[in-house]
């Protein structure tokens, strides 16, 4: 056979197996390029690695705000209901249940725990949640609920990495990373991946928001309670922006003569990137300025601009605003629900926190037109135990240990089939029955929202490809997508 | 045709892995020669070697390509490649059959060879299909040198190695740079800091021909040398001072990163260093200092979140040993192997776990380091103590009656203390140790010490479970009934702050939590009727340490001696009904908690003692002398229960007051985190662990190194740590020299000779120039490892004395440097982005070693980091302190750190990251921390005798670039300087919020945003 039949043959194969048209083609290649070559990135020659790039199909959403539930949530009280929990509660849980799984706190022989909450059927779907949260009822045909969500690690750092990362272990890109990577930024005047941060301590640390082996241009830049909301975005004390303006001109200035004389291309992106600093400068004051926002619409949230406790409810609203401006990925932790003691009053207290304001920015964002191409995710990063934990030493009792077997999240908006509720978990709440979906297939589905096939976002580090997804056979979840 | 291929067959077996030139054959592309290191293997394993590779379990029609064996072979009338005959080798068939049922690869995987990879292929076969081992694996050969065209260049033999690459491409090399540039890059390179403008200038008007070299050995000497490579070798050991995941809290290593900058300082040999570091413990005699470089794998990260099971991190903290051993000393990437075999490179997951297994078998201690600076301060504040004491006797209160005050006194001392004598002895219970006949534990190995107490060492789990039997005859006296036990826990120097448990994440150090306490005999659990302790209290919750907690049955409560770490105490417990000493006592101690925390030292004794019987506030060795009597006492033993006396007496409660302060302020040693290797008779097995998981773990795998670096002529093989660590630093591992000649080229050019840093594998990038990375390779082992005498060698080379600039010739030509045609451009670290600013500013402190320090930042940074982490910025010199002082917080790094891509410590890092964006603006235009040094340098501006602004503006400019400026750029800077004036003059700008001080004049305020800017230019923070 010669080359040119080859050529052909290959060609020939290539349309009729990939079922794709000749302009995919042309796509394709070029995401060759953009999606697995480190190089890419690295070179300075080349456009700016923040730059949109093109996707692997076309994209349903453009960016995602992900609502982290951090320290998890009971699945039990919230989403999954297990009237069986009630009837055995008191109960030791049967052996043959628990065989061979490790707990953090409890011991193998704890008893059951019946939920702590009535429930009842919402909307047009009749998906069933609980009391506590009357406020996601009322937009409970916008999203879809898996119940069945299952994950590798029983530790809240290792799993929050997992969520994140793709692995438990410090050190990977973290999804938001991946996207800045992988299909660039739409906004020029601020990060690509942002991360907001209310109610207790992450226990991931600042390894969830890595860039890990990918270029730390794509690393999350998480906003800050205290001081700049961008670390160092004011100027120092006494430089007004007049003076900044003036400093910024004399650099460039000097710069540009010393590129004349050495030819290095990096002082013309060192030039870039003190604009783009300027850029940012003016773009986060009225970023940050909540007094356009209505009452209306504070009410909506149930935020209060400047008062920490209604923290999660003002971030909510400003991961709108961000999202407004083109940020990719914003990401917002609220910390607070781990509840090794007293589950019923802590969900409480969270749920009251959370619920309001978690849909209403599904309501927010559909008014505004950007719910369909705008991907919400609700999740922590496990479930807790159908048995209770107590302990005289930690003077615990009526909680709830950690529980990877099985548990719940919620999808909105851009590529998501609303009005769902997909899986099952046995009688008991325990183990995924149907439709399990692993924590790699909610990686998967994310980044197929946005248009990325996710065995296909590869970086090569080390002699290996490493992507968000690991090696094994995982997919989206078709079940939730539109 | 049968014949042919037997006869191939045959040479193949005899010259298999002899063969052909080890290192890619340097040819132009055109010449049509196909290598198979350089064209076929890149090809085979990106494409071929998933199903036709190392390894076996993947392997499909047991075909193997990425080693010749098999492919000559004749199988079933079918080969898979007859050399020279593409017609009959049946992998060209495949690669180019138009059945997609016959197509290699399977169209469904996606991989398509491209027509010139088939042409490629093509030729190859055509030219005899010649196998070459990796070049990695084939140790390093000394090149010939060979004569180059551009006479009078070369200044050493790299400059020949480069000069013939630069030469095939018609490339000429770049002039030499500037003296300015010259002194600066060195200082950079070297020691991390910049020069003086005045040692500059002394360099530049330095008429001795050796000026050059003399400036060389001058920084090699510097004790910035090993501050400044210490850096880079951290990144490699992953050093940070917390101990990362969930909480993150601090440890203490800060002797190991000491230990580095001494080793690289005093140039100690890389094999030497290696040895140390992977295994100085074993070494015989092992130093103080040999112990402390085992540090260098204690670098791990150690997850104290509640719950986790500790022997899972403790695997995942050998994995990533295993990989940074194989990233450092190997270049190789070993992580696939945890899994399965590895596809590309011959790593099989047999080999993977072998390996583990040779540095798997230590224990990993604190080691109390005796600092002479905390040895001083304790002897004199133990001094002070022992006078106090002594004075003790005469604060004692004045008796009643006749005599002198002193007469009284002593009456009235010498009658309390009887007193005191007596009642103590009425209540004073004799213990009689029980000596264990039987030790067992779920996992640690519990061994009796010769005072009868029983040490625990090993790996601990969140459940131990102790058993230990008693032979109860010849216990008592006369036989009589026991009538309770004592429980002492003990602390012991080699348990985690001394113990007496061996809690070392999440709960305190050395506490532990004694859950349950049972005593059977002859299978009948005993009663106790009460249970009373000398102290007790839980860490970590909020429930009670009440001595009766051990027999309540109850797990999650229990007993412990928390915040009493380093001292002994102790539980009694009476049985309801005394117990005749006969047969055996069965002793079962549960450990339950949400940590690990079993008890590290303990004893058992027994009493018959039929009264009252409850735990005394005396140590042991009072108690035996109270048991005994006034009567039968010496002296000394007299002398000591008066100390005791006085020590307690509430008599002299006022007195004491002073003594019990000092006490709280004798200062703790500092420690160090170490190896430890495990005694013979308690080995830690290494499991295999299928998928790499965990919770899977098969057979017990046999120690060794990789299987590829295993010949008929490797004589004896590394069975243990110490011989693993002397084989990585060997002429027998072919890696070791050319990946640390590697990073050295990397650290002055800014790029590798082989480019992908920190992998050598088989899916590597060649080399860029072989022979250069063999002959330097040879150079540093024949050099006896000496990594100064490497980096002088470099230094020296013409190649690196070349100037940096782009030409637009160079663009066209070489536009990566691949030929190193120039020297090379970038911005320096994030480290030395600090440090050149505070040299330059004259703030830098040279104050060296000790605890790591605290340079200011916004509080927010660490506010994120679990526990809202406080950042107490340090006052005074360690504000200023170099910057690989800084202290290190893995979940919350140092953020002016981490904005230049400087690593968290969670991995090994060959290579760092050079980015380049508007958050490192954003820092340096605006971090207070920066404007710190702007205001100093313009403060030093301010002091010029010559007040002219443009000589100001030169002094700022040559701080910090060290070349005096150009006009133009001494015009931008003053006319700048001339607008903020204005400005301020006229009050659109505030001095004194500028200059940060209390009084500051506006000119000052205008050199202060002049300094800035200058901090803030590409050439400031770029080594050029």
């Amino acid at each position: 056979m010669s080359i040119e039949q080859l050529q052909q043959r290959t060609r020939r194969h290539f349309f009729k197996d990939c079922g794709i048209g000749v302009g995919r083609i042309a796509l394709a290649s070029l995401l060759g390029n953009t999606l697995t070559d480190p190089s890419r990135a690295f070179s300075a020659n080349n456009e700016s690695p923040s730059s949109p790039h093109p996707t692997h199909f076309a994209p349903k959403a453009k960016r995602v705000i992900y609502l982290f539930m951090a320290g998890a949530p009971s699945q039990l009280d919230l989403f999954d209901y297990k009237p069986k929990l009630a009837e055995l509660e008191g109960k030791p849980i049967p052996p043959s249940v628990i065989q061979g799984q490790r707990y953090a706190f409890i011991q193998p022989d704890a008893a059951v725990l019946g939920p702590r909450f009535s429930f009842s059927r919402h909307g047009a779907s009749g998906a069933e949640l609980s009391e506590m949260l009357p406020h996601l009822g009322k937009v409970v045909d916008e999203i879809a609920i898996v119940r069945s969500v299952h994950t590798d690690l029983f530790n809240h750092s290792p799993a929050q990495l997992f969520v994140n990362t793709g692995s438990g272990i410090p050190g990977r890109p973290s999804m938001g990373s991946w996207l800045s990577y992988g299909i660039g930024s739409e906004a020029n005047d601020l990060p690509s991946f942002v991360v907001l941060k209310s109610g207790g301590s992450l226990s991931g640390g600042a390894a969830m928001w890595s860039s890990g082996f990918l270029p730390s241009t794509h690393q999350g830049v998480p906003f800050r309670s205290q001081g700049d909301p961008i670390l160092h975005v004011s100027n120092p004390k006494g430089v007004d922006m007049q003076a900044q303006r003036d400093s910024l001109d004399l650099i460039r200035r000097l710069n540009r003569e010393r590129l004349e004389v050495v030819g290095d291309p990096e002082i013309n992106a060192r030039i870039e990137a003190y604009e783009m600093a300027y850029r940012m400068q003016t773009r986060a004051p009225e970023l940050m300025d909540f007094s356009r926002e209505s009452k209306g619409t504070l009410d909506l949230y149930g935020a209060e601009p400047g008062n920490p406790k209604q923290a999660f409810a003002n971030n909510c609203i400003l991961a709108r605003r961000l999202a407004e401006r083109g940020v990719r990925f914003i990401q917002v932790y609220h910390s607070g629900w781990d509840h090794h003691s007293n589950v019923e009053g802590g969900l409480r207290s969270q749920c009251a926190q959370t619920d309001q304001a978690s849909a209403a920015l599904i309501l927010d964002l559909k008014q505004r037109g950007l719910l369909e191409d705008t991907l919400v995710i609700w999740g922590g990063e496990f479930g807790r135990t159908p048995m209770v934990e107590s302990s005289v030493a930690l003077g615990r009792t009526l909680g709830r240990d950690h529980h990877p077997q099985a548990f719940s999240m919620w999808f909105s908006g851009g590529g998501i089939r609303s009005g769902v509720t997909l899986g099952q978990t046995d009688e008991l709440g325990f183990h995924v029955v149907e439709n399990p979906v692993h924590m790699h297939d909610v990686q998967a589905t994310l980044l197929h929202c946005l248009g990325i096939d996710h065995t296909r976002l590869n970086f090569r580090f080390r002699g290996l490809n490493f992507r968000l997804t690991g090696v094994e056979d995982h997919h989206p979840v078709k079940e939730i997508l539109a | 045709m049968t014949i042919q291929k037997s006869l191939s067959v045959g040479f193949w077996i005899l010259f298999g892995l002899v063969v052909l030139p080890v290192v890619p054959p340097v040819i132009g592309e055109s010449s049509g020669q196909v290598s198979f290191n350089r064209d076929i293997r890149p090809i085979l394993a990106a494409n071929c070697f998933e199903c036709h590779g190392h390894d076996e379990s993947g392997r499909k029609a047991g075909l193997r390509l990425d080693v010749p064996d098999e492919v000559f072979k004749e199988k079933k009338g079918i080969t898979a490649i007859v050399p020279g005959r593409t017609a009959d080798s049946e992998i060209f068939r495949r690669i180019t059959a138009k059945d997609s049922d016959d197509l290699m690869p399977p169209p469904e995987t996606n991989n398509t060879l491209s027509p010139e990879q088939v042409e490629t292929i093509r030729l190859w076969i055509e030219q005899g299909a010649e196998y070459e081992d990796h070049w990695a694996f084939v140790p390093p050969q000394r090149p010939v040198i060979p004569a180059m065209s551009i006479t009078g260049w070369a200044r050493n033999s790299i400059d020949h190695l480069v000069a013939v690459r630069m030469e095939e491409q018609g490339l000429e090399p770049a002039p030499e740079a500037d003296r300015y540039t010259l002194i600066r890059r060195l200082y950079l390179d070297l020691i991390g800091l910049l020069p003086t403008p005045g040692q500059a200038d002394a360099f530049t008007s330095d008429s001795d021909p050796l000026a050059y070299e003399k400036l060389v050995n001058r920084l090699l000497q510097s004790p910035r040398y090993g501050e400044r490579w210490a850096r880079p070798w951290l990144d490699l050991a992953r050093y940070s001072d917390t101990n990362g995941y969930e909480k993150d809290r601090p440890r203490s290593i800060w002797a190991y990163r000491d230990w580095v900058i001494k080793a690289l300082n005093d140039d100690m040999p890389f094999n030497q260093f290696t040895v140390e570091q992977i295994a100085g413990d074993m070494l015989p005699n092992a130093t103080l200092e040999q112990k402390i470089a085992t540090g260098f794998h204690r670098n791990t990260m150690l997850n104290e979140e509640g719950g986790i099971d500790p022997l899972e991190y403790r695997f995942y903290a050998m994995v990533d040993r295993v990989a940074a051993t194989g990233t450092v000393w190997m270049g190789l990437t070993t992580g696939c192997a945890q899994c399965h075999s590895h596809k590309y490179d011959p790593i099989s997951h047999q080999d993977y776990y072998s390996l583990m297994a040779l540095l798997n078998n230590a224990d990993e201690p604190d080691l109390i380091v005796p600092d002479k600076g905390v040895l001083e301060r304790r002897k004199k504040i133990l001094s002070e103590i022992e006078q106090l004491q002594n004075e003790l006797p005469g604060k004692f209160p004045i008796g009643d009656g006749s005599g002198s005050v002193e007469e009284r006194r002593h009456h009235r001392l010498e009658q309390s203390f009887s007193e005191w004598l007596q009642e103590e002895k009425s209540v004073a219970v004799q213990w009689t140790p029980l000596l264990p006949n039987h030790l067992e534990s779920n996992l640690p190995k519990l061994e009796m010490l010769e005072d009868g107490s029983t040490f625990s060492s090993g790996d601990i789990t969140k459940r131990d479970v102790y058993t230990l039997r008693f032979p109860l005859a010849s216990v008592t006296k006369n036989g009589s009934q026991i009538t309770a036990l004592k429980l002492e826990v003990l602390p012991d120097d080699r348990l985690p702050a001394r113990g007496p448990g061996r809690a070392y994440y999440e709960g305190r150090k050395g506490d532990f939590f004694l859950s349950e306490f049972t005593a059977r005999m002859k299978g009948q659990e005993l009663k106790f009727k009460s249970a009373s302790h000398s102290y007790g209290k839980i860490s970590i919750g909020n429930g009670g340490a009440d001595a009766a907690n051990v027999i309540d049955g109850n797990g999650s409560t229990g007993w412990s001696t928390s915040g009493q770490e380093g001292k002994a105490h102790h539980l009694v417990l009476v049985f309801s009904e005394p117990i005749i000493p006969e047969g055996e006592l069965e002793i079962e101690m549960l450990f339950e908690r949400h940590f690990a925390a079993s008890l590290g030292r303990f004893r058992i004794s027994a009493t018959s003692r039929t009264g009252a019987v409850s735990a005394s506030r005396h140590p042991a060795r009072i108690l035996s002398l109270l048991v005994r009597g006034p009567s039968s006492l010496s002296d000394s033993e007299r002398k000591t229960l008066k100390s005791a006396f006085l020590d307690v007496t509430s008599e002299l409660a006022e007195a004491r007051k002073q003594i019990e302060k000092l006490r709280k302020q004798l200062p703790e040693f500092p420690t160090t985190m170490v190896m430890l290797e495990r005694p013979p008779d308690n080995p830690r097995l290494t499991h295999l662990r299928h998928r790499g998981e965990y919770l899977s773990p098969r057979e017990v795998v046999s120690s060794g190194i990789p299987s590829v670096f295993v010949h008929a002529d490797s004589g004896n093989l590394p069975t243990n740590r110490l011989e693993l660590a002397r084989w990585l630093a060997s002429r027998k591992n072919p890696l070791a020299a050319r990946v640390t000649v590697n990073r050295a080229w990397r650290a002055f050019f800014g790029a590798g000779l082989v480019r992908t840093s920190g992998d050598f594998g088989t899916q590597s990038d060649p080399p860029t120039h072989p022979e250069l990375l063999d002959w330097l390779a040879c150079e540093f082992m024949d050099q006896d490892w000496s990594l100064k005498k490497l980096h002088r060698l470099i230094v020296s080379s013409a190649t690196y004395r070349q100037s940096s600039n782009l030409t637009e010739l160079k663009r066209q030509q070489d536009p990566e440097n691949r030929y190193l045609s120039r020297s090379s451009r970038g911005r320096v670290d994030a480290e030395t982005v600090r440090d050149l600013l505070l040299s330059g500013s004259g703030l830098l402190s040279e104050k060296m070693y000790g605890p790591s320090v605290y340079p200011p930042q916004p509080s927010s940074v660490t506010a994120l980091a679990y526990g809202n982490t406080k950042w107490n910025s340090s006052t005074g010199e360690d504000r200023y302190r170099r910057s690989l002082y800084t202290f290190s917080k893995r979940t919350a790094p140092f953020a002016a750190f981490s904005v230049f891509d400087a690593p968290s410590g969670e991995i090994c890092v060959a290579r760092r990251d050079r980015s380049n964006t508007p958050l490192q603006a954003l820092t340096l235009l605006n971090d207070e921390m920066f404007i710190e040094m702007a205001r100093e340098l313009a403060q030093k501006a301010m002091d010029l005798e010559l007040p002219s602004p443009s000589g100001r503006a030169m002094d700022i400019f040559r701080r910090l670039l060290i070349r005096p400026p150009s006009e133009s750029e001494t015009k931008a800077m003053v006319e700048f300087q001339q607008t903020q004036l204005s400005r301020l003059s006229n009050g659109e700008l505030n001095a004194l919020h500028i200059s940060g001080q209390e009084q500051a004049s506006d000119e000052q305020a205008s050199w202060v945003m002049v300094a800035r800017a200058v901090m803030n230019l590409d050439e400031t923070i770029t080594k050029q």
